[in-house]
């Protein structure tokens, strides 16, 4: 994603915030959640999601979560088939063979591990 | 093994979303919407190749008043080799645009990023206005902030060809849009 978005010279910056979520009885926070992009020019947050259904679910749950706490806060949840949908839009399935290979956040791995 | 070639392009559609009667009723609509917009204000037709040439062709024979056109290429991040290349314009207007009223228009908007590019390049050559007209409309992974003018028919999130729109080069003669089955990019590009 970080490829693509430079490739259309989109500013993003890589986990730049962490909103808090959960807290205990001592006020102390337990969940937080932090987007993994944030397009500055856009004041919009994306997050991508991985092919295991576990933890889109877990991933659903917090995206619901912070958008109760934090209405004025733009996300969009950019799931597998999403970015699946984009590679078949720009011929590159092979690109997804490599991604869909790896746990967690496929796309972000890919590109912050410098592979091609 | 390469797939057996498809005896007709027809054969890899899944369902037909828009049919051609409603695509040129469609388009009869927003060109005289846009001809009475622009009546006396002899608008630039600013279309990006290669999927928006059906779309214009059909768009700019349903408004009768002057008007000029112009075409662009923009690169796609799919055909780059590098893994650090970035956007550029394959081919650049052919007429100067300044102090112009243009239309930019677009066969499809997804995310947004090429035609929020080309935006910015377009405002940089000091036109008197600038406006969107796309066919479809694509909203689900908008990643850029794009207010469209004119919109066709907004779609839901399926991989669409036809009526200028691609799959590897091909579809784009459809007279329709439609749905391509997933086994023709399942089993990889169609041979031919």
């Amino acid at each position: 994603m970080a490829r693509i978005l430079d490739y259309y010279q989109v500013a993003w910056r890589y986990e730049p915030d962490i909103f808090p979520i959960s807290w205990n009885v001592d006020g102390v926070v337990v969940e937080s959640f932090a987007p993994d992009f944030y397009l500055p020019e856009v004041d919009l947050y994306l997050e991508l999601t991985t092919l295991k259904q576990s933890l889109v679910r877990r991933k659903n749950r917090k995206l619901r979560r912070l958008r109760q706490l934090y209405p004025e806060v733009r996300v969009k949840l950019f799931y597998a088939r999403d970015f699946k949908s984009l590679m078949l839009k720009y011929g590159r399935l092979d690109f997804l063979a490599d991604v869909t290979a790896m746990n967690g956040n496929g796309p972000l791995n890919a590109v912050s591990g410098g592979e091609d | 093994m390469n797939p057996i070639p498809s005896a007709t392009i027809h054969d890899d559609v899944e369902e037909v979303l828009l049919s051609g009667e409603r695509i040129q009723a469609r388009v009869a609509e927003l060109g005289a919407q846009l001809a009475g917009d622009y009546a006396g204000r002899d608008p630039v037709l600013v279309s990006v190749l290669k999927g928006s040439i059906v779309f214009l062709a059909d768009l700019v024979r349903q408004m009768e008043i002057p008007l000029s056109i112009d075409l662009m290429e923009v690169s796609s991040y799919g055909a780059s080799t590098e893994s650090s290349g970035q956007v550029r314009i394959l081919k650049d207007l052919s007429m100067a645009i300044d102090g112009r009223d243009v239309i930019v228009v677009e066969d499809i908007i997804d995310t947004g990023l090429t035609l929020n590019y080309l935006l910015r390049y377009l405002h940089d050559k000091g036109p008197a206005s600038i406006r969107i007209c796309c066919l479809l409309d694509k909203p689900a992974r908008r990643l850029a902030d794009i207010t469209i003018d004119y919109r066709g028919f907004t779609i839901p999130d399926r991989f669409v060809i036809g009526y200028g729109l691609d799959y590897d080069e091909r579809y784009r003669n459809l007279p329709y849009i439609g749905v391509l089955r997933p086994s023709v990019y399942g089993a990889g590009p169609p041979e031919g």
